[in-house]
């Protein structure tokens, strides 16, 4: 141990600074030592280091968050690093006077023990999940069938999520104070004694039991309708519709699919499944400049062959029509007949968050207090 | 020329004459020349500030988004810090140095990225959080560029004796007041994030999410964590402090201005997916 590059006047400390709590016996004293040891928090602060770096620089995106930092590896070393400064820390505290550097340093070393508490806990009992709902639509809030994504926690019940989720309305162009909020859900969920409403935006959650509802992304859906030719009708449903950026970027709002992180336009079963269907549909709509909900649908109708796939080439029947209008294709006559709203809604409950939260802002106090000390301390000298 | 545009390049002018001033009172060893640096930077602070109160009340959406915006007031926060820290403390005259290049390069830089002063402000950007993040960011900034303008000195006195040299104060009294730069910047940067956190946490519902803008920001906080760490622990001071701050000044200009606004996040003012 040495004291590097110490100029006179600064505080006389053998360095690096280590704990001075030991345990009684050999191998648990050898086990704390190695985790309250400064130069392994150091090592590890360098090594976190370089592991970022890496991920912004060498590999990124995807690729990062697949090899580095969402790997075992790397959350081990934060683990590691929490069980060093909660050693560091304990061994600081241990037998030693309380002032008012080492109460903020008490106060964020605790911080980030806390941090990594809540960030178990929230990991046993948490849920995200992503809810699609077109305007008027109502789900069962508990029904793992009713969300396009979840993940959650190994402790986390369904039980939990109770009653309905309903999309009343997508308000485009919301304006609170002058401010522009471009898409607003309003929402309500919940049973029907323990119900709530309220409207969503990119700033604004609404918060039910625990449960926080936040908007995530919107497009269009068509209701198209079948008849036969007597204008009986067959069959109905609501066509959600993806919005792919053009080159010009320009969107074009079509049936589609995602592959990764790009949006393709692709045909749709219809009727769909169950319900036979009859051919294979690519849907497309025009919006229209002066009414909004306006415009026109353009269809692009395939064959199925024997096993109800999509024959290979062109469309056998493709035609325009206003909304509300009709587009007849051989014995049958399709109509858009209304254009909704869709939207994607990210559903979170995350117990865990509140502590990690709040931790910060310890952290941060234990910060500015212990600088304080020591500008007080070395204002003294 | 437009008069926003005369301002701002009047002060970018300013910034450029109290850096050549610098400079060469470092070079002639004439420390008259840090007075005119110090004067000059003082005359283009004033379009400076001009320059941000008329793209503010243009539109009333504060001008803080763009990056030409975000440099700008990094480097007015930075001004602002060094102004009052001169004035006040009279100690380290030749302290812009290194100080005045940096903020003269990146305010001529966000110069040529200028653009009209965006219409409307994105959603995601309407936020309170937007206050603390923006202030935690440009001030911790200039808080360690000054930290590392005080490292330079400290390596520059050692080296030289005699002259404007031996008008500084001791070297562990630079060594010192670089250290509580770099505590304040530390501290101001943990603010920065956290209510970058808080941030996200109203828009998306998580508070990290390891996008680079965040990573980013991890590196340079953990950079000037080290130091600290380093010091505090380990015992390191003077030479090696002061080499270390100069060499984390790059990580922290890259980590602000070279990697947010090339991606699409907060800062570059994404939306919502509408797919």
């Amino acid at each position: 141990m040495s004291n590097i590059d110490t100029p006179s006047g600064s505080e006389p400390e053998q360095y690096p600074i280590e704990p001075r709590y030991h345990p009684i016996h050999k191998i648990p004293r050898k086990i704390y030592d190695f985790f309250a040891s400064a130069r392994l928090a150091m090592a590890l602060l360098v090594i976190i280091l370089v592991c970022c770096l890496t991920g912004v620089t060498i590999v990124r995106g995807e690729q990062a968050w697949n090899l580095i930092f969402n790997s075992l590896w790397f959350n081990a070393l934060l683990v590691i690093l929490v069980v060093n400064i909660a050693c560091c820390f304990f061994g600081r505290i241990w037998y030693r006077k309380l002032t008012v550097i080492s109460f903020g340093m008490i106060l964020f070393h605790v911080s980030f023990v806390a941090i990594l508490l809540g960030i178990v806990y929230n990991s046993l009992f948490y849920f995200r999940g992503t809810i699609r709902l077109t305007e008027g639509e109502v789900l069962l809030s508990g029904d793992p069938q009713s969300y396009d994504i979840i993940d959650k926690g190994r402790f986390f019940s369904f039980s939990r999520l109770k009653g309905e989720t309903s999309l009343i309305r997508v308000n485009t162009g919301y304006k609170i104070g002058g401010e522009d909020k471009r898409a607003a859900y309003e929402v309500s969920v919940g049973e029907e004694d323990n119900k709530k409403q309220g409207v969503i935006y990119i700033t604004h959650k609404l918060t039910h039991d625990g449960f926080d509802y936040f908007n995530d992304k919107e497009g269009y859906s068509l209701l198209v309708t079948l008849a036969d030719r007597h204008g009986h009708e067959l069959y109905g449903a609501y066509l959600p519709l993806q919005s792919i950026k053009q080159k010009d970027d320009s969107y074009l709002y079509a049936t589609g699919h995602k592959e990764g992180s790009k949006v393709k336009a692709s045909v749709v079963l219809f009727p769909a499944p169950p319900v036979k269907p009859l051919f294979a549909m690519q849907l497309a709509y025009q919006l229209s400049k002066v009414k909004e909900r306006d415009g026109v649908a353009a269809f692009e109708l395939y064959a199925l062959d024997n096993n109800g796939m999509t024959k290979d080439g062109p469309p056998y029947a493709t035609g325009k029509a206003a909304i509300g209008g009709k587009f007849a294709a051989g014995e049958y006559v399709l109509s858009a007949k209304e254009v909704r709203y869709w939207v994607g809604m990210m559903v979170r409950y995350e117990p865990g968050k509140t502590i990690v939260l709040t931790s910060l802002w310890v952290a941060l106090a234990g910060m500015i207090i212990t600088t304080t000390g020591r500008m007080l301390k070395s204002g003294k000298k | 020329m437009k008069p926003e545009l005369m301002l701002f390049w009047t002060a970018v002018s300013l910034y450029g004459l109290s850096t050549f001033s610098y400079i060469f009172g470092m070079i002639a060893k004439q420390d008259k020349l840090f007075s005119v640096g110090l004067f000059s930077a003082l005359a283009g602070f004033f379009p400076h500030v001009a320059v941000i109160a008329m793209r503010w009340s243009a539109t009333g959406i504060s001008p803080f988004i763009s990056i030409s915006e975000s440099l700008t007031l990094g480097v007015f926060m930075t001004m602002l810090l060094f102004l009052v820290f001169q004035f006040s403390t009279k100690k380290v005259r030749p302290l812009g140095v290194l100080v005045m290049p940096v903020s003269f390069v990146l305010l001529g830089w966000a110069g040529t990225l200028m653009k009209e002063v965006a219409a409307t402000l994105a959603p995601a950007l309407q936020s309170g959080w937007i206050w603390v993040h923006i202030v935690g960011a440009s001030a911790g900034f200039a808080s360690v560029l000054i930290a590392a303008g005080l490292g330079l000195l400290y390596l520059l006195k050692e080296r030289n004796s005699g002259g404007i040299y031996e008008k500084l104060p001791d070297l562990n009294v630079i060594d010192v007041m670089a250290y509580r730069f770099v505590s304040g910047g530390f501290i101001l940067y943990s603010l920065m994030m956290i209510s970058g956190c808080f941030w996200s946490n109203q828009v998306k519902g998580n508070y990290w999410g390891w996008d680079p803008v965040e990573v980013w920001s991890l590196v340079s906080w953990l950079t000037y964590g080290i130091y600290l760490h380093l010091r505090v622990t380990f015992g390191w001071r003077g030479k090696k402090m002061a080499w270390y701050a100069l060499i984390a000044l790059i990580a922290m200009i890259v980590s602000y201005w070279g990697i947010p606004f090339t991606v699409e996040t907060f800062h570059s003012g994404f939306r919502i997916d509408h797919n």
